[in-house]
């Protein structure tokens, strides 16, 4: 699903945030990305759904170089790839369904369709109560899981999620878990950025360390 | 959910969010078709009294003296050797006599005492309807005086000049404000939508990173300057409606406005400046969408 040749991202002026980094992540995987603040996991994701541009090397998503691709071949190719951002993005002036929707709209689903996944995910994410209230006014945890619940939204066929589980206690980490788990089941391949090792650490998911800019260790979770 | 229904679902979201700007922009649209079309139907409508008015025009050519039947086919002649017209009358000085008894009617008894031959002989000249322009009237009616025996051309020179000079005045005026109001109406909508996107760049970049295609985003932006354009016209050209059957019903009468018979526009003109309008605004609209939304 992900190709990564030799990739660099280097920014004004002269500051290093990831260093050839070559990497694959099969179709179907979870992947974890971990390491410290400023080891360059957010920049690795924002490369992959072409958020930002690598200074150097080669990104293949589903088998397209993602840098090349313009217009509606991009806007094609995102709408498969769901981003649960560390900043949310969500729209403070948009209800809870509103921001979700968002991912679907742009898709072209029927409203009835919509609806309905919209209610689905809000209760597996315990936010059913929230459904008309405005973003703005949730508090962190409960945007968090907003910015997941649109992520997974779209049924994408990636999933790229940045601290899932930040802003959370330990039974909605593990709703959140479960949700992702199950969309990775479905046949997303899941790619997530995280300081939490009580997410990684309980499967045989393939866990990379990032340190620097540069992958420190590429090793496998164990089994509980 | 198709495309049109998506991003016409998304142009009301724009419209609610930002109607106070909207608002602004609507009514600046629909004042400059207004005022534009103000002075359009002004000028039509003095090129139609214009028109009417110019049915009647003749050229008078007062003559030294009365031409016998020979000098008359030469003046004939000579005359059409400058252009076709429509007719020639050659009156006579009984005739004109006879002309002038009739119209002061029944004051007729002041002309008991007079000769019947005291006033000059003339030709009456009725130009081709395609030579009434100004200037070629004038033309013609410099050509008529060089004439052999003409002694002068009357053709109510002072006011065809004036009512000339009016309408070019008009014409400017038309073309001044036209310009101006063009520009402003294209200004603000392209300000307005210049205005939203800036306004809502957070949503437009999410848009954007959740899969949404140019088109998706741009649409609702484009269909927001044709809505301001349509609306706009159509309040304007209301207005302006409702104020020419304010003067029509409060200034019926024999006054000046009955002698030039004022219409509205016809349905085509309706049309064209609905059109204008829209075109216009979108063009604002895809100025802003090109400069300021980077997608």
């Amino acid at each position: 699903m992900i190709e990564m040749i030799k990739v660099s991202r280097t920014y004004d002026p002269n500051i290093t945030a990831l260093s050839d980094i070559s990497l694959s992540i099969a179709t179907g995987e979870m992947f974890f990305l971990i390491g410290r603040s400023g080891a360059g996991k957010t920049t690795l994701l924002k490369l992959i759904c072409n958020m930002e541009t690598p200074s150097n090397g080669l990104i293949e998503v589903a088998g397209y170089n993602i840098n090349k691709l313009k217009g509606k071949d991009l806007a094609h190719l995102r709408q498969k790839i769901g981003v649960a951002y560390q900043d949310f993005k969500l729209l403070s002036n948009r209800t809870v369904a509103e921001n979700i929707a968002i991912a679907m709209e742009v898709s072209y689903k029927k409203p009835r369709a919509i609806r309905h996944r919209v209610r689905d995910l809000l209760e597996q994410l315990q936010l059913v109560d929230k459904h008309d209230t405005l973003t703005g006014e949730l508090s962190r945890g409960e945007q968090q899981r907003v910015a997941l619940a649109r992520s997974v939204a779209n049924s994408p066929r990636l999933i790229l999620v940045d601290e899932p589980t930040g802003n959370l206690d330990a039974s909605t980490t593990k709703r959140v878990m479960e949700l992702l788990t199950r969309c990775n089941k479905a046949g997303a391949t899941i790619v997530i950025a995280t300081h939490d090792d009580s997410i990684y650490q309980q499967g045989n998911h393939r866990i990379m360390e990032l340190r620097d800019g540069n992958i420190h260790s590429l090793t496998r979770g164990q089994l509980s | 959910m198709n495309f049109w229904f998506a991003v016409f679902r998304q142009a009301g979201r724009n419209l609610r969010q930002t109607w106070t700007s909207q608002f602004m922009t609507f009514l600046t649209v629909s004042l400059s078709v207004l005022i534009f079309a103000f002075f359009y139907l002004i000028y039509t409508n003095m090129l139609g009294a214009g028109d009417r008015l110019s049915d009647d025009l003749r050229l008078i050519v007062y003559l030294e003296e009365e031409p016998g039947p020979q000098m008359q086919e030469q003046l004939r002649r000579k005359i059409q050797n400058f252009d076709d017209v429509e007719e020639i009358h050659f009156i006579s000085r009984e005739e004109a006599y006879q002309r002038f008894a009739r119209q002061l009617g029944e004051n007729s008894d002041v002309l008991k005492d007079m000769p019947k031959n005291f006033l000059p002989a003339s030709i009456e000249v009725i130009p081709l309807k395609s030579l009434r322009g100004y200037n070629q009237i004038k033309l013609f009616s410099e050509y008529l005086a060089n004439l052999p025996g003409t002694e002068k051309v009357q053709y109510g020179q002072e006011w065809v000049e004036r009512f000339y000079y009016f309408t070019r005045l008009l014409t400017i005026v038309v073309f001044l404000s036209g310009t101006l109001l063009i520009l402003t109406a294209t200004f603000m909508v392209a300000y307005t939508i210049r205005l939203t996107i800036m306004g809502r760049q957070d949503e437009l970049e999410l848009l954007k990173l959740v899969g949404a295609t140019n088109s998706y985003i741009r649409t609702p932006f484009l269909i927001e300057g044709i809505l301001q354009g349509f609306m706009g016209s159509i309040i304007g050209l209301t207005a302006l409606y409702g104020l020419f059957q304010w003067i029509s019903s409060h200034f019926a009468g024999p006054g000046l406005l009955s002698l030039f018979q004022f219409s509205f526009f016809p349905p085509i003109v309706i049309f064209l400046i609905i059109l204008s309008s829209i075109c216009l605004c979108s063009i604002g609209s895809y100025t802003s969408i090109r400069k300021f939304l980077r997608i």
